[in-house]
């Protein structure tokens, strides 16, 4: 697990990125919502840096890696993919509404899921038979209490005995908070770091 | 016909009736023949709209001397009025003097409750007359040819300004107006206004300051005086009055009496909720008020609403229940008392609705104030005085809105187009938009056309296109489809219809709210037990049940805060409970053992004074200041201090407000005497650091949730159909960061800032305050527990803000998840 957000699979070399929602901020520009362009840069210098940083073999994008129909990021993602060495496969996800040609001329895989060595990669969130699933979609945030009424929402890693889901990589994408449960393990995200979350038994109901 | 054979009709018409003119009356007519502009001060129930009508139709007859047999069509006249639910009443009265006159005038509505047919219907033959809002008058601007409807518009008349002044609704009004001057040659502007301390200023505003407009007005004051008398109602048991609160339902049976001995009572209440539960608990306890007893707010829907004020009107009712949606217009005759239910929290508002009563000319107003908790007798007290010395507020109006002119300039993009220079001429004359400067109108003109200050490649942004003369124009159906859904600068939550399953309009209620029911559960809403069916289609479908429950409807709303003028008052009243009890009131009398109490654990504060108490519960480090100064203050004040101390240690805060200190609560102590020390009151660098303070906390970030959908960067979604536009609906949250870390430059960002320091904080307010504690001595009061001043604040679980300057890996350290059971 890494503070971007990512998740690298040691043994086979493999990197992991959920729900960049490239596209997004353009999408929302057609449309006449004025979203800073400065922001669209960034999701690609945040790619590259975790890319750079675990030289990975395979790049798999855990779906919605695209937010909409064709605009004119695709450029932009065009020409970053020519700079990744990598292979790279994208598990397609409620998002992924551009034609797979169009990714398989860039030289990427598309598919619906992947199942290896006992682990099942997927979009949406599954549980299959004898298999540990990692998913994204959820967007997972979690809420942390603490003394004099002090709460922090962060983006989280949310593992439950059989799953994994991803938090979502993209600059203008927002999350959903879960609610851990006993069997739960939540690891937080920040700049610097992921921290494993403590956990409290609480009989008091959440005050909203 | 001369000027003379006028009024002899406007008199006629009154000696009809059996009534007299009045002197403002007589003087608006002939200000307003004169051609002239002008604010008109009269309170309502006092024949303000005869005051206007009546020229408005003796001018189209002057004109149309054969007004009896001839009918010139087009609109002569636009009333705004802040409230829908205030349109009817006006009709009435516009329609009773076209008709008595034998003119052919008609009259005509329109507001978001008009249906479409009937919009079609006016668009092709506009009344004579038109009673609208300024969202409907905003529309109007964008449809095509809007020009060639309002060219021969002799007046406008903008009812309740006091209402739309310190509101982006009064922004829209400005510019309106500001259009409407170029495009009617013949346009007279007139605002009728409820007494309010800057009343001067409120007719700059809506004629413009520096215009040819505002030389040519005049300021007419009605000078009604009517007594009101302020009745407290004291808790018999002063023991067992609690000291936090806000229902107030401990002296549910005080109020039974007080409906009873009158011919019809209003209950006003400050939110929508609380007015939910009063209903519901009096029915409870006193079932034979069943049929005489009913409920007003602004999230019923229309019908049920007329209903209610038709059967005032007919003194059908005993009691009824109400928010601030009965607060304006609507004269009710047959109501005798008021009641009002917690602190109104400003003296014009208290006098406002004790002018609800005793509504004929000469009738004493009867108002009862009934406190919710301890400390709130201390305000009935300030009301008291408040009232007497007549110390209503100021209405502060707003400054260089971007957010509204960004969503106008796009209404008039989606009509007809604009060419910046003329428009700018315009704005530029009005208040908000005085100074603004041509690089920040260029600044705009750039936002709408190219969503950004330079064009970039890769960029597929559409709004508003330049057109080859020069013309800034909506060509794209869609866009100019959304932002006419958009209009409006009310923003609230998004809300749902409630709606039986079997068809039937109920109401509306926010998402907050509906978000937290499940299938089956049941819910008071209009004074109805409802079972939660489902949500489809921004629609929460509901049945009839019988079961009992508590679950509240309840809407987030707004808080408010004492006035300035009021914070004086309280703290006036509060230095008195020290002095003999000869010069105590009633109130404060019956607070002795509250005072007792708080001087035992700690300290009252003389006049020369300033409290700070702190303790230790097991949620934490309490840290309490009492400035009493108004929840706004303290906001400010809080995260000021907040931010000074956060720069001694690394340390985190929830903060706390209410109307008379705030509360920092930390998980560490903090060390008093060196925030003594360190003179961290101060009113040095105060700008600088309220900036810091402000990026530390959240309320920028409200504040720029509203500029976003105003300015229309965020879309709420069409009505009805919300899911559909989902790909394109944004957290305004989302984009406050987006913009905070890649556009701090944006203008629109930026006024999120100067609004939360001219609106929220108050800044001016917070300066005088700061130099006042500076002249008081500091009293640090380390404590057991909590006394009672501060248990109010360190109970408030909502609207809590927070500060912080610890590295998030070592707060994240202290802290954990809390695990749902299941």
């Amino acid at each position: 697990m890494h503070p971007s957000g990512v998740l690298f699979w040691k043994e086979k070399s493999m990197l992991l990125i959920s729900d960049v929602h490239l596209g997004k901020i353009s999408h929302f520009r057609k449309f006449g919502a004025a979203v800073p362009q400065a922001a669209i840069q960034k999701n690609f210098e945040l790619m590259d840096v975790a890319v750079n940083f675990f030289q990975p073999e395979v790049l798999v994008f855990m779906g919605d890696l695209f937010h909409s129909s064709l605009n004119k990021e695709w450029q932009l993602f065009e020409a970053w993919a020519s700079t990744i060495t990598s292979d790279i496969i994208l598990v397609a996800g409620n998002h992924d509404i551009i034609s797979p040609l169009k990714y398989e001329k860039l030289g990427i895989r598309v598919v619906s899921e992947i199942q290896l060595d006992g682990f099942l990669l997927t979009h949406h969130p599954e549980e299959r038979e004898g298999f540990f699933n990692f998913s994204g979609h959820i967007h997972p945030a979690v809420r942390l209490q603490g003394m004099g009424r002090q709460s922090l929402r962060l983006s989280c890693f949310f593992k439950s005995e059989n799953q994994l889901i991803l938090p979502a990589f993209g600059t203008f994408t927002g999350t959903y908070t879960l609610e851990p449960k006993a069997n739960n393990e939540v690891f937080a995200v920040t700049q610097e770091e992921v921290f494993q979350v403590q956990m409290k038994e609480t009989k008091r109901r959440r005050r909203y | 016909m001369n000027r003379e054979e006028l009024y002899d009709i406007a008199l006629n018409w009154f000696q009809q009736q059996n009534w007299k003119p009045f002197k403002f009356q007589k003087d608006t007519w002939k200000a307003f023949l004169q051609g002239k502009n002008g604010l008109l001060n009269a309170p309502t129930g006092s024949g303000k709209t005869y005051a206007l009508w009546f020229p408005i139709v003796l001018n189209y007859i002057k004109q149309n001397p054969q007004y009896k047999t001839k009918h010139k069509k087009g609109l002569k006249a636009i009333w705004i009025t802040p409230l829908r639910a205030l349109s009817q009443e006006i009709r009435q009265s516009a329609e009773r003097v076209t008709a008595d006159l034998e003119t052919q005038m008609t009259v005509g509505i329109r507001t978001g409750d008009t249906t479409t047919k009937e919009r079609a219907g006016q668009k092709k033959q506009m009344p004579d007359l038109l009673i609208t809002t300024p969202e409907s008058l905003q529309l109007l601007l964008a449809t095509k040819g809007y020009d060639k409807i309002f060219k021969d518009c002799s007046a406008i008349v903008v009812d309740e300004w006091h209402e739309l002044l310190g509101t982006k609704r009064g922004v829209q009004m400005e510019l309106a107006l500001s259009r409407l001057k170029t495009v009617s040659k013949e346009l007279r502007i007139w605002g009728i206004s409820a007494t309010i301390g800057n009343l001067e200023q409120a007719r700059d505003v809506l004629l413009g300051p520096e215009t040819q407009a505002l030389q040519d007005s005049v300021m007419i004051r009605a000078n009604i005086k009517k007594k009101i008398t302020v009745k407290s109602i004291i808790p018999k048991k002063m023991e067992t009055f609690p000291w936090r609160g806000h229902l107030g339902l401990h002296l549910l049976e005080d109020v039974v009496p007080i409906i009873n001995n009158s011919k019809t009572t209003l209950l006003f209440t400050n939110t929508r909720s609380q007015c939910e539960i009063w209903f519901q608990k009096i029915l409870e306890k006193h079932p034979e008020f069943a049929g005489d007893m009913a409920m007003h707010h602004g999230s019923i829907n229309k019908d049920t609403r007329n209903w209610v004020e038709n059967a005032i009107r007919n003194e059908e009712l005993k009691a009824v229940v109400c928010t601030s949606s009965l607060d304006l217009g609507v004269d009710f005759a047959p109501v005798e008392t008021v009641v009002q239910i917690g602190g109104p929290k400003g003296v014009a508002r208290f006098l406002q609705r004790a002018g609800r009563s005793g509504h004929r000319p000469g009738e004493e107003s009867v108002i009862h104030f009934l406190p919710t908790h301890a400390i709130e007798l201390i305000e009935a007290s300030a009301l008291q005085k408040a009232v007497k010395q007549n110390a209503v507020e100021d209405r502060m109006p707003y400054l260089n809105c971007y957010d509204v002119l960004l969503q106008y300039l796009t209404t008039l993009a989606i009509s007809d187009g604009f060419y910046p220079n003329e428009i700018y001429k315009e704005i530029s004359q009005t208040f908000c938009y005085q100074t603004l400067t041509r690089d920040q109108w260029q600044w705009l003109l750039n936002f709408l056309v190219m969503g950004s200050q330079s064009l970039q490649t890769y960029d597929e942004y559409k709004k508003v296109e330049v057109e080859e003369d020069g013309k800034f124009k909506v060509t794209n159906r869609g866009v100019a489809m959304r932002h006419r859904f958009q209009i409006g600068t009310i923003v609230g939550d998004v809300n749902l219809t409630v709606r039986y399953q079997k068809g039937g309009y109920i109401g509306s209620i926010e998402e907050f709210f509906v978000s937290k029911l499940n299938r089956g559960d049941v819910f008071t809403f209009a004074g109805r037990n409802l079972e939660f069916i489902r949500i489809k289609d921004m629609q929460v479908h509901v049945r009839n049940s019988n079961k009992k429950t508590n679950k509240i409807s309840s809407w987030s709303g707004s808080r408010m805060t004492l006035s300035a003028q009021m914070s004086k008052l309280l703290r006036e009243e509060l230095y008195s409970s020290s002095e003999d009890k000869k010069y105590q009131s009633v109130e404060i009398r019956s607070l002795a053992h509250i005072f007792e109490r708080q001087r035992r654990e700690s300290i009252v504060p003389y006049p020369n004074e300033f409290l700070i108490e702190t303790f230790k519960t097991r949620e934490g480090y309490h840290h309490i200041f009492y400035p009493f100064e108004g929840r706004f203050v303290h906001e400010a004040m809080g995260s000021l201090l907040g931010y000074r101390i956060s720069l001694l240690s690394p340390i985190t805060f929830s903060l706390a407000f209410n109307d008379y200190g705030f509360e920092l609560l930390s998980d560490q102590e903090i060390d008093m005497q060196q925030v003594i020390d360190n003179d961290l009151f101060t009113a040095e660098y105060l700008l600088d650091d309220l900036q810091k303070s402000l990026n530390a906390t959240e309320m920028a970030r409200r504040k720029f949730r509203d500029i976003a959908i105003i300015s229309g960067m965020v879309f709420t979604g069409y009505p009805n159909k919300g899911i559909k536009m989902k790909h394109l609906q944004s957290n305004s949250q989302l984009l406050f960061e987006v913009f905070r870390d890649y556009e701090p430059e944006n203008l629109l960002f930026q006024q999120a800032f100067t609004e939360t320091f001219q609106h929220q904080l108050e800044e001016g307010r917070l300066r005088l305050s700061l130099e006042r504690i500076a002249q008081q001595e500091i009293v640090w009061k380390p404590c057991k527990k909590a006394t009672p001043f501060a248990f109010p604040l360190i109970t408030d679980r909502l609207s809590r803000e927070k500060l912080s300057s610890e590295k998030l890996a070592d707060r994240i350290k202290r802290m954990s998840a809390l695990l749902m059971k299941k």
